[in-house]
């Protein structure tokens, strides 16, 4: 794909993404929410496809929209639960989450704006049109598509573009690293998902009165 | 293309909206909902990174067998965590975390 059209695409879905979060946030009905935060996970999936991480973005929908997602409305409808109304006291709360998130954002955006071989932590905008040229689709792409021959130790820069090669396929490089190197891993995985289901029910379960 | 910082703060303000959100609210579901968000933030950082340390246009799969760990896990969570919404319902009658008072009173 065009890297000006992947870049447009990143923005437009990181903002949908981060509009809908706060709308997970910001909303009275759980409802509204669990529909807020469902099309938060699908736009996160959308970045992941134009990241490269096609299967990663395929389990992202199937596991959080198809089954937690469904889970949740479904233990929302059962129990009833009303509009969350503000009561007194409340607001000490809201400044506490303000600050903390805000907080946590600056000192973790800074960090990523001063990240080796960047251009000094400005604002991400300027380094965008400096970057103009890279971006435009009719001249300068030819730079772009030449395939990275040694990690980065700047990070900084913009990112490498995937190239696979004839035969290989981001399902069978992830499949091919799951099941050699990690093996042990998910078979512990495994026991942790059968802890949690057995967990699941065992605390769901009607007390008996005696 | 898009640098790395921007897929960074992305995830750091994806973070911090779920951790506020953690904070703010009352209703149980909510928060549940808001931890979800914060675990996808971090996914997010963890796919950025795979696709800048790649070599040879080929990203670094160990970071993306993590992010797939993290959903695995996320599931198993919700799952208790629901159930554990039940029992505080029926115990309870209510979603409120501000109804949790036992040791308080």
């Amino acid at each position: 794909m065009n890297p000006a059209v992947q870049a447009i695409l990143f923005y437009v879905f990181a903002f949908g993404a981060l509009l809908s979060a706060l709308g997970v946030v910001a909303l009275r009905n759980p409802v509204s929410c669990a529909l807020s935060l469902a099309s938060c996970l699908a736009f996160v999936a959308a970045v992941f496809f134009g990241a490269g991480a096609t299967f990663l973005g395929i389990a992202q929908l199937i596991i959080y929209a198809g089954a937690i997602l469904v889970l949740i409305l479904f233990i929302v409808m059962m129990l009833n639960v009303k509009d969350e109304h503000p009561a007194a006291g409340n607001w000490l709360y809201c400044v506490l989450g303000v600050l903390a998130a805000g907080v946590l954002a600056g000192t973790l955006s800074s960090a990523a704006l001063r990240l080796p071989g960047s251009t000094g932590g400005r604002c991400p905008v300027h380094v965008l049109l400096e970057h103009a040229d890279d971006l435009c689709p009719v001249q300068g792409s030819a730079q772009a598509q030449q395939p990275q021959t040694t990690a980065p130790t700047e990070y900084g820069g913009m990112l490498p573009p995937i190239s696979m090669r004839d035969g290989e396929s981001d399902v069978s490089l992830l499949g091919k690293n799951l099941f050699t190197h990690y093996n042990l891993s998910i078979v512990v995985l495994s026991f942790a998902l059968l802890a949690g289901a057995v967990g699941a029910v065992a605390v769901g379960r009607k007390l008996r009165r005696d | 293309m898009t640098p790395l910082s921007h897929y960074l703060i992305f995830s750091a303000l994806l973070f911090s909206i779920g951790l506020g959100g953690a904070i703010m609210r009352r209703n149980v579901l909510v928060v549940l909902m808001c931890l979800e968000l914060m675990l996808t933030g971090a996914n997010v950082a963890l796919v950025a990174f795979s696709r800048a340390q790649g070599l040879e246009g080929i990203p670094v799969y160990d970071a993306q067998v993590l992010a797939l760990f993290v959903m695995a896990i996320a599931a198993a969570e919700v799952a208790v965590g629901l159930s554990l919404i039940v029992a505080m319902f029926r115990a309870r009658r209510g979603v409120e975390s501000t109804s949790l008072t036992s040791l308080k009173d």
